[in-house]
């Protein structure tokens, strides 16, 4: 397979990544696909934590990207049909 | 007429003086603020008790090293990303949206306490 020639991303891009990942997942009203969201980003970006290959490190950066996108339509999705009735889990004890 | 006087006396009830509340408020500032519209800005105190309690409830921190000027990364053993993760949940705690070149500056209680007692919107 030929280089891309494309450079890896840097540590910066990869926490912004991290961040902009964590963001969406907030906005998500379901509270299952919240948490959901939050843990895989977390465990995903805690795996290939010590990834050093370069073409892992672009393959790794290029898949949370595509997840970002696809995390972003979802949320406004679901924002548009939320039920009413909100989890018992978002419901804080008075 | 006499009569009513006196069975009037007999059964009117005692005026009870309130006692004046035995402790005030804790904090002076409080009571000040529930008559003041304008001053609904965060005491420095509370911010600091806040941000540790969110710092405290990170599952990786250690509670009892957190202190108002513990660095994450060289005190508490957090990488980057456990960073990136406080900086979310202190935002969620003051309902605040910290853009990111400001937060990859936060990486210690100092700066966090700082930049939230400083921003206008905290609550």
């Amino acid at each position: 397979m030929a280089a891309s020639g494309v450079a890896g991303p840097t540590r910066t891009e990869v926490l912004q990544l991290y961040r902009s990942l964590l963001r969406v997942a907030r906005q998500f009203s379901d509270y299952n696909i919240r948490e959901y969201s939050k843990r895989r980003t977390i465990d995903a970006f805690r795996d290939n934590k010590n990834l050093t290959d370069p073409s892992q490190l672009s393959a790794a950066f290029s898949d949370g990207k595509a997840q970002l996108e696809v995390a972003k339509r979802q949320a406004l999705v679901y924002s548009l049909y939320a039920p009413k009735v909100k989890s018992i889990m978002d419901i804080k004890a008075s | 007429m006499a009569f009513r006087a006196a069975v009037l006396r007999h059964i009117r009830l005692p005026v009870q003086t309130l006692k004046p509340t035995a402790s005030r408020a804790p904090s002076q500032w409080s009571l000040l603020r529930l008559f003041s519209s304008h001053d609904d800005h965060l005491t420095k105190e509370e911010v600091i008790d806040r941000v540790l309690d969110v710092v405290k409830s990170f599952p990786k921190v250690d509670p009892s090293k957190v202190t108002p000027d513990v660095h994450f990364q060289k005190d508490l053993g957090l990488d980057s990303l456990d960073n990136v993760e406080i900086v979310m949940a202190l935002e969620e705690e003051f309902k605040l949206e910290i853009p990111d070149k400001e937060a990859d500056k936060i990486d210690s209680c100092n700066l966090a306490i700082e930049y939230i007692y400083n921003h206008p919107m905290a609550g």
